[in-house]
């Protein structure tokens, strides 16, 4: 579980998160949404320890983040699959899983194995070069790469960018499946609020660093107000 | 205007007052012409540096001719009074100066950097030499001005892959020139003389027009080698004035545009390629004539003063001085012209033995060590430090007016 | 066969190709250090200097040949990390000119302190192996028990770096903390430590290469004897492209050959010449490196 109490952060004089206070429990999908430039992005990064904050802690489990290395903090069990996804391109499909699966517990062999195992398509493509694969195909192996580790925590960063409907659709529903099946601590950071609040138990709504929401995820999803100012869904 | 004026007003009348001073107590043993062919230029500048401050924003180009004449003209009337040493040593330096401040510019305005200074010195010291051997009659200022033709040909030749390259391969490249010079010298030698080098066929002889200043007077102040050395300061003194120039010309901040965004450079209609390899042409020219004026005023020269040695010092004393500021490189000439002294002193004051391993190491170890902990602490060097504190000084008077960031590149 | 060996194109074959593999060790030591922090290391010549000084000379009173070589790529690995953490940490994210004026002072310090301590005067380490060429029927050809020496040693540097790069968990870390450092913290790489380890290497890498110079009996050892061989490495690294581990190494060797050939037929003052002419002309028709493919820079 991850609690994020009273996190202020800033970027000089500029704040990107105010006071931002909430819960994500184990087992289950907190969306974080939010428009352009919320600070969806700020938050996990500073969950990782790439931006400290001004003020406010981090725990997990229990465990202080906010002094901590991010190399730490990912050996900790907390995968972070970043914006624009972080797949490096001149390394091969199993290049970047092997990467991944450098601070696992678990014997390399096998954790490549079961990824192979569970996106075949990783598996055809294990000698191309990352670069060379198309944009659903990066995010899965982004996500493999992430879950290689066995980790306890998964910060995802729009997974959908840039995908089309069906892709998106497919990959929220592996995140679901992933998070009841391993336990996972999901936060899931979307633009697409509606594929990603049919997927959460729990949404939390930014705008301009501020907490708007914060609530079980039926309820922001049926929340008009929330849905036409903040979500920009239109019914 | 007027408060402001006063001041200035009143040092600028000191220093008139202080030279006619000086003019007089010279009078006696050197030809009246010189004291007052130096008055008279004190006084013009003077009254220039008197100008109020909005004519000298508006005449920058005339403010910096005058601050020229003003520091050259003091110089000049220094020299006749220090002794032959002391002489050589400020034109060595001033000669030195005239390199760094090549130097300067092509790392402050274009971002650049060359380790191989010193070997484009040697391309200007080793034309002046060649030239003069070859064709006695030439002009002195037309044989450095041919040196710096030289050093400018060769600058744009190994300038060239500038044009695609970014900083460290630059360097890298001048590095393995200035390792490469000695080589190359020895490879020419029919013209370079090998390793005794090349004498000056007119040594000690000036030309005519100047006999009549330095030569004839039968003052015990004027040595047979005061012209060389006066030579030397005006023609440094030239050579800044066209560099402060440089400094604040529309070429100078397109250059300094290529440094800080070179797609904003771009979009403004800058010309990356041509902008990257003017300034290190540039540079480089100024650094031959800064070894072309080690030639006339040693009457001599030898491959051995051009090694790679030679281009870390320049690195280590334009850096100490302010890499990237003017008066960074006169302070670098003068670190650079007393550094033996302060050397020999350290080494007398620790009582090393002088012949000894480590006395003769000191300067590597001395200039070696100031570079790193320049680059480390105070990356603008003597000048950057001034600059900082001026301006610290500044806002803490509440003085909104002072000079921005980085304006101290300029003069 | 034995005409071929012992003819004059021959000899300059196997010289070019003895002086090249030292050329290509340290545009490979350059190539670490620049793929790992971007710096180009102007001390990469005068660090395992040092080092070989410590190992070959100080500790050359006590131990024989082998026990020293070893010392010497041990002392070579401290210096390298220690300049790491102490003097290059402090430039990462400064303008381009910090770390070159840093590493040209530094490259300063240490050739005075050598220079101070153990004097410019060549010494001669005492080699296991003769720099006698053999002979074939009678006649020499241009290989010496020395010159085996160096290139094996040299290729199985070579190949011990490629493989430690190539298959290893360690490698991969390496590669990845250059590549991309901030994905390779998500993923726990300890990036930090992998740069501090590219410094190491490389300067092992060096000192090796430093050795096998110092052994020769023709060179011996002194404080400014990489100088020379770092500007060739350098121009081999940026003609093979400094991101380019392979193509240094042939460039290196290529330009050995190259200029052995101008040494002997033309004037060994022309070498130096050829090499910047060499640099030159490559660096206008291919500026990544003549090996490196040709793609724009990702920003
Ligand atoms: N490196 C940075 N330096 C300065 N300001 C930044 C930086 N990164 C982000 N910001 C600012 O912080 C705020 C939050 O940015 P953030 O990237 O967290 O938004 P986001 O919610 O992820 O947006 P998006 O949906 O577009 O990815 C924005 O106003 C942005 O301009
Ligand atoms: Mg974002």
């Amino acid at each position: 579980m991850i609690r994020v109490q009273d996190l202020t952060v800033a970027y000089g004089a500029v704040k990107a998160l105010v006071d931002v206070t909430f819960e994500a429990r184990t087992s289950a999908i907190t969306a974080v949404l939010g428009a352009n430039g919320a600070g969806k992005t700020t938050l996990l990064r500073t969950i990782s320890g790439l931006k400290s904050p001004v003020a406010g802690s981090i725990t997990h489990d229990g465990a202080e983040l906010t002094l901590m290395k991010t190399e730490d903090i990912a050996r900790m069990g907390i995968a972070h699959v970043p914006e624009g996804r972080g797949v490096i391109g001149e390394f091969t499909v199993e290049e970047n899983l092997r990467l991944g699966a450098l601070t696992a517990k678990v014997d390399a062999k096998q954790s490549l194995a079961s990824q192979y195992e569970r996106f075949p398509i990783l598996g055809e493509r294990r000698r191309q070069h990352a670069d060379q694969l198309s944009g659903g195909e990066r995010q899965i192996l982004s996500m493999a790469r992430a879950l290689i580790a066995n980790p306890a925590v998964l910060l995802l960063d729009e997974p959908s960018l840039g995908l089309a409907p069906l892709i998106t659709a497919q990959i929220m529903a592996t995140i679901k499946e992933l998070c009841a099946s391993e336990n996972l601590t999901v936060i899931l950071v979307e633009q697409n609020a509606s594929s990603a609040l049919r997927i959460a138990d729990h949404a939390v709504v930014l705008n301009v660093g501020h907490v708007v929401a914060n609530d079980v995820a039926s309820v922001v999803a049926e929340d008009e107000k929330l849905r036409q100012y903040y979500l920009g869904m239109v019914r | 205007m007027n408060r402001q004026r006063s001041p200035r007003g009143l040092s600028a009348a000191g220093i008139v007052i202080a030279v006619a001073v000086l003019s007089l107590l010279v009078t006696p043993s050197v030809r009246d012409g010189v004291a007052l062919a130096i008055l008279m230029m004190l006084t013009v500048t003077s009254a220039l540096i008197l100008l109020p401050s909005e004519l000298r924003r508006a005449r920058p180009v005339l403010t910096r001719a005058a601050t020229s004449t003003m520091v050259v003209s003091v110089t000049l009337v220094a020299t006749f009074f220090f002794s032959s040493t002391t002489d050589f040593n400020l034109a060595t330096g001033a000669a030195m100066a005239v390199t760094l401040v090549g130097l300067s510019f092509l790392t402050g305005v274009s971002g650049q950097v060359s380790i191989g200074n010193g070997a484009f010195m040697g391309v200007g010291a080793f034309t002046m030499a060649i030239w003069s051997n070859h064709h006695a009659t030439t002009p002195i200022a037309v044989t450095l001005l041919l040196s710096v033709v030289a050093g400018a040909l060769v600058g744009f030749l190994l300038g060239l892959p500038a044009t695609r390259l970014r900083g460290p391969y630059l360097a890298g490249m001048t590095l393995a020139f200035a390792v490469a010079f000695p080589a190359i010298l020895t490879y020419f030698n029919s013209w370079t003389g090998g390793d005794g080098g090349l004498q000056l066929p007119n040594a000690a002889n000036p030309p005519h027009w100047l006999n009549a200043l330095f030569v004839h007077g039968t003052s015990s102040l004027t040595s047979s080698t005061l012209w060389l050395t006066d030579i030397t300061i005006v023609a440094a003194g030239v050579a800044f004035f066209f560099m402060a120039n440089l400094f604040s010309s529309r070429v100078g901040r397109a250059m300094r545009l290529v440094r800080d965004n070179e797609v904003a450079a771009e979009l403004v209609g800058v010309n990356l390629n041509r902008t990257r390899v003017l300034a290190f042409v540039i540079s480089s020219a100024y650094a031959a004539l800064g070894g072309a004026l080690w030639t006339f005023l040693n009457n001599s020269v030898t491959p051995a003063t051009y090694s790679f040695a030679l281009s870390i010092v320049i690195l280590s004393v334009i850096v100490i001085g302010g890499i990237g500021t003017i008066p960074g490189a006169l302070i670098g000439g003068l670190v650079y012209a007393y550094s033996t002294n302060v050397i020999n002193w350290i080494t007398n004051q620790t009582g090393l033995n002088p012949q000894g391993n480590f006395a003769s190491q000191l300067n590597g170890i001395i200039f070696g060590g100031l570079l790193i902990v320049t680059m480390m602490l105070a990356p603008r060097g003597v000048a950057g430090v001034y600059y900082t504190l001026r301006r610290q000084r500044a806002s803490k008077r509440g003085d909104v007016a002072s000079p921005p960031k980085e304006t101290y590149a300029e003069a | 066969m034995d005409v071929f060996l012992t003819s004059r194109i021959a000899s300059d074959v196997l010289g070019g190709l003895t002086n090249g593999v030292i050329y290509g060790l340290v545009a490979l030591s350059l190539v670490l250090v620049w793929r790992s922090t971007g710096i180009l290391n102007f001390a990469q010549g005068a660090m395992p200097m040092l080092a070989t000084y410590v190992g070959m000379v100080t500790f050359g009173h006590y131990f024989g040949y082998w026990i020293c070589v070893v010392i010497a790529v041990l002392v070579g690995f401290l210096i390298g990390a220690g300049t790491e953490r102490v003097l290059v940490r402090p430039l990462y994210g400064k303008p381009e000119i910090n770390p070159v004026v840093v590493m040209v002072g530094f490259l300063t310090v240490l050739e005075a302190v050598a220079a101070a301590i153990w004097s410019s005067t060549p010494r001669s380490l005492t080699t296991p192996f003769s720099p006698i060429d053999f002979h074939l029927s009678g006649k020499p050809f241009a290989l010496s028990a020395f010159s085996l020496y160096q290139i094996i040693t040299a290729v199985v540097v070579m190949v011990a770096v490629a493989v430690l790069f190539r298959f290893t968990n360690l490698g991969l870390q390496l590669r990845a903390s250059a590549l991309a450092p901030e994905v390779s913290r998500l993923l726990g790489v300890r990036v930090n430590r992998m740069l501090t380890l590219g410094w190491t290497l490389s300067t092992g890498v060096g000192t090796i290469t430093a050795i096998l110079v110092a052994s020769n009996f023709f060179t011996g050892l002194t404080p400014q004897v990489m100088d020379g061989i770092f500007a060739f490495g350098f121009i081999a690294a940026a003609v093979g492209g400094l991101d380019s581990p392979v193509g240094s190494i042939v460039a290196g060797i290529v330009m050995g050959i190259i200029l052995q050939f101008v040494g002997d037929y033309v004037n060994s003052n022309a070498i130096i010449l050829v090499a910047l002419a060499i640099l030159i002309v490559s660096l206008m028709a291919r500026p990544n490196g003549v090996f490196s493919p040709v793609k724009t820079r990702r920003v």
